[in-house]
């Protein structure tokens, strides 16, 4: 007899992600991705004026706004052929940088750690303990003995007034919990100290967006922001050195802190370097310019199929000629009118829900396939695709991860290791450290030209009549990102976003092929149905945003999670 | 002096969702931000809530919030109401948002030590549709609310010398679209 598991997050009125999963034998069997929310940002943006469409996109998701700003304004250059000043692209380079790193942190501590962290064993840890293993692992200067002591009473305190919150997750105790007190101490303690860092990175988001979490100095063609570096009121100096000055506070943290833990809590749980891979076609678009015609780029794109990586596919540019061509959305399994498989441009969004049906529709979210392919997305492929094409960054900090995990595993662990669960969360950790040394190199780059009296921060756009089309790209913290507008005469006529998101939380397509949740969970391990912590793992291991649209408080109603297990025969 | 934030929350792309950026952006255009006090339209940050409440003593939220009432109903929370039950585990970076980011705060102990939450019923949730008549309406006696809050605090609150047009631009650029097209 197998189970039927519904991870349903959400009851209010649009629902979010939900995943329902066969368990049969203590493993998963089969498995469904759904997104509960019909969005149609699209139809919003249709007749707008294209130079204002990033403020718009901007708002579909109150997370992903940098993100979502960005491509936008790059769809309409594209579609103009429009080059922005060297200024503006390192500007934006900058923003991009400070919001992932901000987003890679607090994706590890604040959303998926606690699976793997039981913080009712801090209560037994041994401060002084807990503080020579730390030392160990990294050189910090907050891994001491006080800041240990000091956070385990922080616990007490919070145990003792009986207002859990945060940490009742309900899987205290769960036998997939493993760490020892101490390890789990230090993992709490970095846990407190990262909103710190979040809040450096966005304070860098904000100097140079203007303000967060909507920024403010975007323009088809460039920035807003004027340069004078003794002016008050422009971006000066000061600003430039205040923003150098939070970035590298945030570098020290992700690579003594952020890279260190994660390898620790990974050479813990080395049976996840062995599930949860599913989709082992990946995607990465180059990102990260530094010219401003965009022909180089310090992020590396390409395609890698069927597991193999050595066969990687350069993407070397955005005017690569399989994604522009071959992206297409399926939406045989998803809640719209027909069935068909289209280019994002001829795309049309007219909904037809059923109910959820196992063998016919159950989502929201449509199917991107890329050469008829699922793609997965995110700072596993990114890592991937720069380890094949010999990116240095990547492969120095991928090399340096696998070999520590090999030696506190006591096993060799090697690049095959990362497509799975934990391979994603190490991906991810490797990518803010990437980053995390690019910024210092992009804020250099910037105040060099700057000095070099170049103050251009605007080239104006000129829309011509007829139409024109563009696709705007960004690899995105969740992986990567891309809009499709046609504009005719001036005013949009049809605007697509396909998300990372999309491509790993869609459905399947015509052909049966599952999406990458969904087949990352087949063949996991479920110990205990009621509390299916295992799927919750690889689940967040991708990083997921589906929701993007509706919030709602709820003090008086259920805004929790539930979890329903239904016994099915057969 | 006592440091007062005062936020609207929810996407101003579907439909009621807007409540709390229009309601913010329409105290901000009636009246002066008060030292001491900042106006802050967030959207849905999830997590990201977290840097723009931190240190502030007093923390005032429009936002739209399920209750057993009528579309438009108002309703006041405090911080005990908040953060009274325990969140679950998250699937996304969205999901509860306002009693997490508390704890969070609280345990860094940069906790607003104030919390009040003036919270309006929703009607419908469409996809660019503007705010339905009933949260239309409810948005002057929630502002009201807010503002009878923010005196209680200490602040002194001026009307504008030259009242301002809100800064309803998702709602405005639609009708301007409307009006071309008729």
């Amino acid at each position: 007899m197998s189970q039927r598991i519904v991870i349903d997050p959400i009851t209010r009125i649009e629902g979010h992600l939900r995943i329902d999963v066969e368990v049969d034998g203590g493993r998963v069997q089969n498995s469904w991705s759904s997104g509960q929310m019909w969005r149609g940002i699209e139809t919003i943006l249709e007749g707008r004026d294209p130079r204002d469409a990033w403020i718009f996109t901007q708002r579909i998701c109150g997370v992903c706004t940098t993100v979502h700003a960005i491509s936008s304004v790059r769809t309409v250059e594209d579609a103009l052929g429009l080059e922005i000043p060297l200024n503006a692209q390192y500007i934006r380079n900058m923003i991009l940088i400070a919001h992932a790193l901000h987003d890679h942190i607090v994706h590890f501590y604040h959303l998926s750690a606690l699976d793997w962290v039981d913080v009712t064993k801090v209560l037994q840890a041994d401060p002084r303990r807990a503080a020579s293993i730390a030392e160990g692992l990294s050189p910090w200067r907050r891994n001491g003995y006080r800041e240990m002591a000091a956070v385990k009473d922080k616990i007490q305190a919070v145990v003792n007034s009986g207002q859990l919150g945060i940490f009742t997750n309900g899987y205290w105790g769960h036998p997939a919990m493993r760490l020892s007190p101490e390890l789990n101490l230090i993992a709490v303690s970095h846990y407190l100290q990262a909103l710190e860092y979040q809040r450096k990175a966005n304070q860098a988001v904000a100097i140079l967006g203007s303000k967060t979490p909507n920024i403010q100095n975007l323009a088809v063609g460039g920035v807003t922001n004027a340069i004078n570096l003794d002016n008050q009121a422009t971006l000066n100096m000061t600003k430039l050195f205040t923003v150098q000055n939070l970035l590298k506070e945030v570098a020290e943290f992700v690579q003594q802190v952020y890279v260190p833990d994660v390898i620790a809590v990974g050479s813990q749980y080395p049976e996840w370097l062995g599930y949860g891979a599913g989709v082992t076609n990946y995607l990465a678009v180059p990102d990260l310019p530094l010219d401003a015609a965009a022909t180089t780029f310090d992020l590396p794109g390409g395609v890698i199929t069927n597991r193999n990586v050595a066969g990687v596919r350069r993407i070397a540019d955005w005017n690569d000629a399989q994604f522009r061509e071959r992206t297409v959305e399926s939406i045989d399994r998803a809640w719209y009118k027909g069935s068909w498989s289209r280019h994002p441009y001829e795309e049309e969004t007219v909904p037809d829900y059923t109910d959820f049906q196992d063998n016919g529709k159950y989502s929201w979210v449509k199917a991107p396939r890329l050469d008829g392919q699922p793609m997965q997305v995110g700072p596993l492929a990114q890592v991937l695709v720069g380890y094949a094409t010999g990116h240095e960054p990547i492969r120095r900090w991928t090399d340096a991860a696998l070999s520590q995990i090999s030696s506190m595993a006591g096993a060799q662990v090697g690049v095959d290791a990362l497509h799975s669960t934990l391979g994603r969360h190490a991906a991810r950790a490797i990518r803010a450290a990437v980053l995390s040394e690019l910024a210092p190199k992009h804020w250099q780059l910037l105040v060099d030209n700057i000095g070099s009296g170049d103050t251009d921060i605007f080239n104006e756009p000129v829309f011509p009549k007829g139409e024109i089309r563009g696709v705007g790209m960004h690899e995105a913290p969740r992986g990567t990102l891309s809009h499709w507008a046609i504009i005719r005469d001036g005013a949009i006529a049809n605007y697509q976003a396909v998300v990372p998101s999309t491509w790993n939380a869609g459905p399947r397509d015509e052909r049966g092929q599952m999406g990458p949740y969904e087949a990352s969970l087949v063949g996991n391990p479920v110990a205990d149905a009621e509390l299916p912590l295992e799927v919750l793992r690889t689940i967040h291991s991708f990083d997921p945003c589906i929701a993007c649209a509706i919030h709602t408080a709820d003090p008086e109603g259920h805004e929790l999670s539930a979890v329903n297990t239904v016994n099915s025969c057969g | 002096m006592t440091a007062i934030t005062v936020i609207g929350l929810g996407n101003v792309l579907t439909g009621d969702d807007a409540f709390g950026p229009y309601a913010l952006n329409t105290l901000a255009a009636q009246y002066d931000e008060p030292d001491g006090v900042s106006f802050c339209d967030l959207g849905t940050p999830g997590l990201d809530l977290v840097p723009h409440i931190a240190g502030a003593d007093a923390l005032i939220v429009l936002d739209t919030v399920k209750m057993k009432a009528p579309a438009g109903t108002v309703r006041c929370y405090r911080k005990e109401d908040l953060v009274a039950r325990g969140p679950t585990p998250r699937t996304n970076p969205h999901q509860p948002t306002l009693a997490d980011t508390l704890l969070l705060l609280e345990l860094q102990g940069l906790a607003p030590s104030e919390i009040l939450l003036v919270g309006v019923a929703p009607e419908r949730y469409d996809t660019g549709a503007p705010l339905s008549a009933a949260v239309r309406a409810a948005v002057a006696p929630a502002i009201a609310l807010a503002i009878a809050e923010l005196e209680r605090l200490g602040a002194t609150m001026h009307l504008r010398d030259e009242a301002a047009p809100a800064d309803i631009w998702w709602e405005a650029v639609a009708s301007t679209r409307a009006a071309a097209a008729g």
